[in-house]
């Protein structure tokens, strides 16, 4: 029996929509029933929620798509519930009690389209600033209501709830988020070791920590309304901004996403650079994150050592791309250039150098006491934890979970090549660095099956130059840097697109950092957000 | 005695592991170091890679001329509003009306590369440039006008395919 | 033959000289005071020297350390003058007084971190006949004046009324009372092989070896135990715990500016240069030469090199021994400190001085 033929049992008001992909519409007041039936299935239980987006749907129709998978699995479904009006606001009832990353992603659904999510112990605004008028991704908002703010924001210590009474009015409640006498730390926005502008704000006891509470937002810069105005191949540029440590992948999963919706096929050369591209972009990432990782707990050395061996691969990118961090590769149809002569021996001359080089890594660092004995048995997580807070990419294969998208739903070459997926158990801020310095090796591995085989053919293939998608709603998902990087497209048969939403990588990751650093020490709250490894903009969309 | 043992198993452990370090250490104190001396290596080992995206530029032949038409599908297609193109109405030789370039007015410092109007250019009258160079101290010095003083449009036997849109 | 030379170079007649004459045209409480100017001056742009050349040291050899080449543009191709030009820049800068902070404390603060490290700095043997402080009980003097450091670091965090501050001040107000101990335990170990407490005694007695080579393993052991807790105590990587940029944006100095950060920073170097120096004259014999017994023509050339070449050269050379250690490791988190400390290095020094007594009562050592 499929999930879609379950949840028609479960709920035979459920209606199945097919345009694009299948989502199975299911009314809001059946939602919490559904949702937990699917989370507690004995056999194939979704307890990823992958992400959960919200929607215009024009004429007063605020809905929410949540798409979810099973970790024993790997099968994927999609449910629409769409508000209901009650005292004059939007409402869905909260999910946040069967997978705790809706208790983040609600959040933002509640800043950007004002939907009140009954239940939610805190609806707070997620990015915009608390006095903020209207939502902005309301197909109604209005862009001039929001004037130019440089007066201070002053951030309540308390959080809002919602909990929907049986006869059906709402009731709010307070939620403390901080007590008058505890010891408060701003750890950011300008901090050495938020790896961009993002705020904990952490309370003290001691050198312990007791709570964080991160706030978001400060460079958030509304990708996802701009996208609404822009036509397909212009909202590409946007990709290589979010997290600028995948921008390959990530743009590679738009791309993808939009081909599959407008049904191109692209040529096997144009797989191959794609693949090459995503695995170098990988072991930049992860040579950066050794090199922060090691910066964040004091060794200065270690770090200049990553930025060696990651500027050989930006060499290769500018080469063949024309640019190093923001590469502007990828294009519907293919890639935007072919690949540079030196390109095949340039690579090959890095990932021999790569494997001679990590053991000076691994001996500096890696090996030392000090490094040890501060990573291991820190930040512990748990692979339940790591499901339901939705901590993809290094930090839940950390845990045992194999999450990873290249062998779960296999993409581009994927399929085609022999790689191990690197998978610890322990959980710890060990285990997440071990889990990327080994995928740098295993990195290389799946470039050297590809580099010499590219086969000839054309690099891009023709795209109509104005580009309508048909109806529907279209997903797609890579493994980037830090996890799954997904793109959830909605488009209404024009050439812009009605909704386009980015699963951010890192938003499920800096929502981990409480649950992993409470009782850790400030040293281990920073290194921890070193092995999260999380990208800020990619967060502040 | 089992956890003195461990204990000074520990100790040796641990000093033979930070020992390792300071030996990599001072292996790479006496290698060659990468530094590049920019601006020094200026003209000499300084390598911008050919497809490196620095600045717009419309190439104009010895004689001053052009291959803009003036279609305006660069200016659609930049999602930034970087580029206007500037053009009107004339009459040729022949008495046929042309639309003719007046200025091609492009604003780097709104610019982010992404290469969407040279791929939209039908006579690949624009391209990107390795002069990287671009810092200036006033932000309407960023204002520039791409076309030449007085240039005109190429006759079409010297126009260009863009090799993109080939 | 060899002790002409020593004696040839020794500044003692020329100090005495100068008292005398001076003691002829003035009362010698006036000659005193003119001395203790002077002496005072030369001591204090010797510190500022020594802080320049410190500073440029450390980034060149941070540099070759990380694959890359330092300073190299201002004045000339070695960068030479960046450092100078970088003291103007924090002359020029305005010192902030932050409103609710102790202002006399804050103030105060940075005074005494670099009053502590001039009165150690004094201390110094530079040459024979050269200390300027030498007394009886002198490594004591050294340990109790470096301690008023601390106070200084306490109050600069307290004072600035900061929460980034204030734990900086503790972290290194816990750290630096517990590694004083081992670092104490190891001087006295050197105590007892050299059977004084005076710094001059102290070089005085390696004339025939030095103590590195005197004690067997126990006084090498010491010196590596001392070069860490030394590291501690100067508040340098791996144990910068109280200015952890990247925990606590600059520990306990984080409110400070211009030249009253210029005091934290020139101190953080000079207390480098002094736990060198130190280092130096415990177990590296000070100003005095290298010998080796039975090379007489060597031990005669190696005398003809001045004491102040042979000092300076053995402290630079541990001092880039520290900047080594500095620039390869990670920063350790504050129970580890505490732990190396009280679990290693404290009852591993006290074994060293139980086993360096045994073998001092029965003559044992060279």
């Amino acid at each position: 029996m499929t999930t879609e033929e379950k949840i028609k049992q479960w709920c035979p008001q459920a209606e199945t929509e097919t345009a694009g992909e299948t989502v199975v519409h299911v009314p809001a007041d059946r939602l919490e029933d559904v949702c937990r039936r699917l989370h507690d299935d004995a056999e194939e239980p979704m307890d990823y929620l992958r992400d959960l987006v919200g929607v215009d749907q024009g004429e007063g129709c605020l809905s929410t798509y949540y798409q979810l998978e099973s970790s024993r699995t790997g099968s994927r479904v999609m449910l629409r519930a769409d508000a209901v009006e009650r005292e004059g606001r939007a409402t869905l009832p909260s999910v946040s009690g069967l997978w705790k990353t809706a208790e983040i992603k609600e959040r933002e659904a509640y800043d950007f389209l004002g939907i009140l999510f009954t239940g939610n112990p805190d609806m707070r605004r997620l990015f915009l600033r608390e006095d903020w008028n209207g939502y902005p991704l309301r197909k109604d908002y209005d862009m001039d209501s929001n004037p130019l703010d440089m007066g201070n924001e002053e951030n309540a210590d308390v959080t809002e709830e919602f909990r929907l009474m049986p006869d059906g009015t709402l009731e709010r409640r307070e939620n403390v988020v901080f007590n008058p006498d505890d010891f408060v730390v701003n750890i950011g926005p300008q901090h050495p070791s938020t790896h961009g502008a993002l705020r904990l704000r952490t309370s003290l006891d001691g050198e312990t920590v007791k709570k964080i509470d991160p706030v978001l937002g400060y460079i958030h810069r509304g990708i996802e309304k701009l996208s609404e105005s822009l036509t397909y191949p212009q909202t590409l540029a946007f990709t290589d901004r979010l997290d600028y440590l995948s921008a390959h992948q990530n743009r590679h999963a738009l791309c993808m996403c939009i081909e599959r919706a407008a049904g191109i096929e692209i040529s096997e050369r144009a797989q191959y650079i794609r693949t090459i591209m995503d695995e170098l972009q990988r072991v930049a990432s992860h040579l950066l994150f050794y090199s922060c990782l090691v910066m964040d707990m004091g060794a200065l050395t270690p770090f200049f050592y990553g930025f060696r061996e990651r500027e050989m691969i930006l060499d290769i990118f500018e080469e063949t791309t024309g640019g190093r961090l923001i590469q502007n590769y990828n294009m519907i149809g293919g890639v935007q250039a072919d690949i540079h002569p030196d390109f095949v021996r340039k690579v090959n001359a890095f990932t021999k150098h790569m494997r001679e080089i990590i053991h000076e890594y691994h001996e500096i660092f890696t090996d030392s006491v000090i490094a040890r004995t501060r990573l291991k048995g820190v930040g512990k997580l748990s692979r339940e934890e790591a499901i339901s807070l939705g901590a993809t990419g290094g930090t839940g294969r950390a845990t045992g979970w194999s999450n990873d998208v290249r062998k779960r739903h296999p993409y581009a070459l994927y399929d085609k090549v022999d790689f191990k997926e690197i998978i610890y158990t322990h959980g710890d801020s060990w285990d997440r660095y071990m889990v990327r310095m080994d995928e740098i090796l295993e990195s290389c591995h799946i470039i050297d099956q590809l580099i010499d085989n590219i086969p000839a053919g054309e690099f891009r293939v023709k795209v109509k130059p104005v580009l309508k998608l048909p109806e529907g709603v279209f997903t797609a998902s890579v493994e980037s840097s830090r996890g799954e990087f997904g793109v959830f497209l909605m488009s209404r048969g024009d050439k812009s697109p009605w909704r386009l939403h980015f699963r951010s990588t890192g938003l499920p990751l800096v929502h981990t950092m409480d649950t992993v650093c409470r009782n850790g020490k400030i040293a281990d709250l920073i290194a921890i957000g070193g092995t999260l490894d999380f990208v800020i903009p990619d967060i502040d969309r | 005695m089992n956890s003195f043992t461990k204990y000074v198993k520990r100790y040796w452990r641990s000093t033979k592991s930070l020992v390792g370090g300071l030996r990599i250490s001072i292996k790479v104190f006496f290698r060659k170091k990468v530094t590049e001396q920019y601006p020094e290596n200026r003209h000499t080992t300084l390598y911008v890679p050919e497809r490196h995206r620095a600045m717009l530029e419309m190439p104009h032949d010895a004689e001053n001329r052009h291959h803009c038409i003036a279609c305006g599908l660069c200016q659609m297609a930049c999602p930034n509003g970087t580029i206007r193109v500037v053009s009107e109405m004339r009459e040729d030789a022949e008495g046929k009306k042309k639309r003719v370039l007046v200025r091609y007015e492009y604003d780097l410092g709104a610019c982010m590369f992404c290469q969407l109007c040279v791929n939209a250019c039908p006579h690949g009258a624009i391209r990107f440039t390795n002069e990287f160079e671009n810092a200036v101290f006033e932000r309407e010095k960023l204002h520039l006008v791409l076309n030449h003083e007085g240039s005109t449009l190429a006759p079409p036997a010297a126009k260009k395919e863009n090799p993109v849109n080939a | 033959m060899e002790q002409s030379f020593l004696d040839y170079y020794s500044l003692e007649p020329v100090t005495r000289w100068i008292h005398d004459t001076l003691c002829g045209v003035m009362p010698e409480g006036w000659a005193v005071f003119l001395e203790g100017l002077v002496l005072g001056v030369v001591i204090l742009l010797a510190y500022a020297v020594l802080a320049v050349v410190l500073i440029y040291m450390e980034r060149r050899v941070c540099g070759a350390f990380q694959c890359r080449i330092g300073p190299n543009r201002v004045g000339g191709k070695g960068g030479l003058l960046q450092v100078p030009a970088d003291v103007l820049k924090i002359l020029t800068k305005e010192i902030i007084r932050l409103k609710n902070s102790d202002h006399l404390l804050y103030e105060l603060a940075p005074y005494l971190v670099i009053l502590a490290s001039v009165i150690s700095f004094s201390c110094l043997p530079w040459h024979k006949g050269a200390g300027v402080l030498d007394m009886e009980v002198g490594i004591l003097f050294v340990l109790a004046a470096s301690s008023i450091g601390i106070l200084g670091i306490l109050l600069a965090g307290w004072s600035s009324n900061s929460k980034y501050t204030i734990i900086g001040a503790v972290r290194s107000g816990a750290m630096l009372v517990s590694y004083e101990l081992s670092l104490g335990i190891t001087v006295l170990t050197v105590v007892i092989l050299s059977g004084t407490m005076s710094i001059s005694g102290i070089v005085e007695s390696q004339a025939d070896g030095w103590n590195i080579f005197k004690g067997h393993i126990i006084t090498l052991v010491a010196f590596v135990i001392y070069l860490i807790s030394g590291n501690a105590e100067a508040n340098r990587g791996p144990f910068d715990l109280a200015e952890a940029e990247q925990e606590l944006t600059a520990g306990y100095h984080t409110e400070y500016s211009g030249m009253h950060f210029g005091f934290f920073y020139l101190a953080e170097y000079l207390n480098l240069f002094i736990t060198s120096g130190i280092a130096a004259t415990l177990f590296l014999g000070g100003w005095m030469p290298l010998h080796v017994a039975g090379l007489d023509g060597f031990n005669a050339v190696m005398d003809y090199i001045p004491g102040i070449v042979w000092f300076l050269g053995k402290t630079f050379f541990v001092v880039f021994l520290l900047m080594w250690i500095r620039w390869t490791y990670p920063r350790l988190r504050i129970d580890q400190v505490l732990n190396l400390e009280w679990k290693y290095l404290m009852p591993l020094s006290l074994l060293l001085m139980l086993i360096m007594v045994v073998l001092k009562v029965y003559g044992l050592v060279f």
